[in-house]
């Protein structure tokens, strides 16, 4: 069987900046993969370049059976890193927002909101407004929102990041039973150990590159180590660059403008300390 | 699912999440709805109440004359006023000159002073007061009324006793019969006239600010709130999404215009009767103010999305749309001053004048179709231009990334 979603040659460029160069994935049905590096190595971007946020400078990113790419967001769900919840509509008003834009009915949607808010226990909060939310919630609400049309796909960003311990691990528990009942989960963290206890393959991802791709064991035979921190060492041995969005430039009159406001500091180091 | 139908849940989200503040409401109906009512309830009744006040005060007057009559002072007496007898100054040459006096009127001591002097058969006369006062004024007021009453009796009695009758000496050119009756416009055209020159200010000012917020909020604040990603990676397009989110801030707009305009009308029909009819307007020239209304609201809310999903921040978006939205009394200023009897084509061809005048003139009741083809020409080509620019925008891989 082919895979179910194929990156061929894919490069994305922000202006004179590589984000992401020659990545060549393949994503199997059924199977939980790590997308791990570190701030700026280009996971988030990877990720929406899967999504469809991003188009690609060049390559190709296609469906199972070369699917046109227009039905690529119809069998995603995703959770970026930010959530994005509307604070002024319930939980379930958030959801059913995204179901109802994939089209799927709102009955449906909500049985299988239900069934999964009961596994992460907040089914009493899926009427109460997101406002108050604490950052566990709105991941769990966020979860919710990206299964309730049955994705074939899920795309999760960093979906443990700032959690305590139980949500997150509540989080991975749910990660874990998606696969077991056929799903395909992407996943990108920068947590060494997160990515082995729940994903069957991990990517890693420095400098917009993929510097390796297989599962735990693979990546320990690969490097020569004898666990992963030592792999994940061994192979981005390079300083991580900052993240793109950092990188974007002021315009040349903001620049400009800016630097009549900015007084030179000509500080000198006092040796009387 | 249809393209529509998507556009339409976005539009139906945006407008849930917007209403949910209560601020909105407030700003957006009560306000609206409630201002005209209220300028027509409050502006006579405060204006009532002043001028009563005014009445009721005592002014203090000095008089200042060698050769007043008393009667004179009698009726300056019954003005509710305080009068001061003194004689006229040998120093002063030129009544009007207010020499020594100039303290006492800025010290409030006296409302006002009158001079008179009378020279062979004629009364020379001046009121000094202090213009800034209105206590002054009101003083200066009463003095001119008693002043004309007593003229006007002396003068009668001059032409009396020089054997001429009184009316046809001093009125020999008189009208005949009502002044309004002369006019052959009716009141409904009256008020057309007289609303033209108001409410396409309304329209043009209140659809320019009231779309601001909303344009804002659901573009950079969207992305600055986080909720732009998870939305760009639905089985939506960018421009239905576009498309989504101008329904919506269309919908609020049209919400508060229509509202003010309600409000403005039941003012005049039931609060200002006495002085203004509700215009008379044919039933065509009603749908074209609506169309006309909706290029305005198209091209407003398109560029303001535009503008606001361009910005970096909601700072930079405030600080990009709110010159813009006072920059539009601009044309709305020009508008008020051509004559609509004598307008030159071109005009119609000025994208959001050329709106505005065509509002100018349906509200006159007249649809002068060589006009009305030019600015929907005109208005259409602008309208896809700025909802092509507004595309364009949405279409920007960056608008997802906050970089403020």
């Amino acid at each position: 069987m082919g895979p179910l979603l194929r990156l061929v040659d894919v490069k994305k460029s922000f202006g004179d900046v590589q984000a992401i160069e020659h990545v060549n994935i393949d994503i199997h049905k059924n199977s939980v993969i790590g997308l791990v590096g570190g701030n700026g190595a280009g996971k988030t971007t990877l990720l929406r370049l899967m999504s469809g946020v991003y188009r690609p400078t060049e390559g190709t990113i296609h469906l199972d059976n070369d699917r046109p790419v227009s039905e690529l967001r119809s069998v995603l769900g995703v959770v970026p890193e930010s959530t994005g919840l509307y604070s002024k509509l319930t939980a379930w008003e958030n959801i059913r927002y995204h179901s109802r834009l994939h089209g799927i009915d709102d009955q449906l949607a909500w049985n299988r909101t239900y069934r999964f808010a009961q596994l992460l226990d907040i089914e009493q909060s899926l009427h109460r407004y997101t406002e108050g939310f604490s950052r566990g919630m709105k991941q769990k609400t966020a979860l919710l929102r990206a299964l309730a049309h049955g994705p074939q796909i899920l795309l999760l960003d960093e979906p443990t990041g700032g959690l305590d311990v139980t949500s997150a691990r509540t989080v991975r528990q749910l990660v874990r039973k998606l696969k077991d009942e056929g799903g395909t989960v992407i996943y990108s963290t920068h947590h060494l150990a997160e990515a082995q206890q729940v994903c069957d393959r991990i990517i890693i991802v420095h400098n917009g590159l993929i510097q390796a791709d297989g599962t735990p064991e693979e990546l320990l035979a690969l490097t020569d180590t004898e666990t992963l921190e030592d792999a994940y060492v061994k192979l981005t041995f390079e300083t991580a660059r900052p993240r793109m969005e950092e990188i974007d430039k002021p315009s040349k009159i903001s620049s400009l403008w800016r630097r009549l406001f900015t007084p030179t500091t000509n500080m000198e180091v006092s040796e009387d300390e | 699912m249809s393209s529509r139908k998507r556009i339409i849940i976005v539009a139906k989200k945006e407008i849930i999440e917007f209403v949910r503040d209560w601020r909105t409401i407030v700003a957006l109906v009560l306000i609206p709805l409630l201002l005209f009512p209220l300028l027509f309830i409050a502006f006579p009744i405060v204006m009532q109440n002043e001028a009563a006040e005014l009445d009721k005060k005592t002014v203090d007057i000095l008089i200042q004359s060698d050769d007043i009559e008393v009667t004179l002072i009698d009726l300056l007496q019954n003005q509710t006023a305080r009068i001061t007898l003194e004689p006229l100054s040998d120093n002063i040459t030129v009544l009007s000159d207010p020499n020594n006096n100039t303290e006492q009127l800025r010290a409030l001591e006296y409302d006002a002073i009158l001079r008179m002097e009378l020279r062979n058969d004629t009364w020379y006369y001046a009121i000094l007061h202090l213009s800034t006062s209105e206590q002054s004024n009101e003083a200066r007021s009463r003095i001119l009324e008693v002043l004309i009453d007593w003229e006007k009796d002396i003068t009668s009695q001059r032409i009396e006793s020089a054997g001429l009758d009184v009316e046809s000496t001093l009125n020999p050119l008189q009208w005949d019969g009502s002044i309004s009756n002369a006019d052959v416009a009716t009141k409904g055209e009256q008020a057309g006239m007289l609303l033209s020159l108001f409410i396409p200010f309304v329209l043009a000012i209140w659809t320019a600010s009231a779309a601001v917020q909303p344009a804002i909020d659901m573009t950079v604040g969207e992305r600055e709130r986080g909720t732009l990603e998870s939305l760009l990676s639905l089985p939506l397009s960018r421009t239905e999404l576009l498309l989504g989110k101008w329904l919506a801030v269309v919908s609020i707009t049209a919400v508060g215009v229509t509202l003010q305009i309600g409000g403005l009308l039941f003012g005049i029909a039931y609060l200002a009767s006495d002085f203004i009819d509700v215009p008379s307007l044919s039933i065509g020239a009603v749908l074209l103010l609506a169309i006309a209304v909706g290029f305005y609201g198209t091209m407003i809310v398109a560029l303001y999305l535009a503008l606001a999903m361009r910005s970096k921040s909601v700072k930079e978006a405030g600080s990009v749309l709110t010159p813009i939205t006072l920059a539009m009394i601009m044309p709305i200023l020009l508008t008020q001053f051509i004559n609509l009897d004598d307008v030159e084509l071109f005009w119609f061809g000025v994208p959001f004048v050329n709106v505005l005048l065509g509002l100018r003139e349906l509200l006159l009741n007249r649809i002068i179709l060589e006009h009305v083809i030019i600015w929907v020409v005109v208005s259409t080509l602008i309208c896809l231009a700025t909802v092509r620019y507004a595309a364009k925008q949405f279409h920007r891989e960056d608008i997802i990334t906050t970089k403020s």
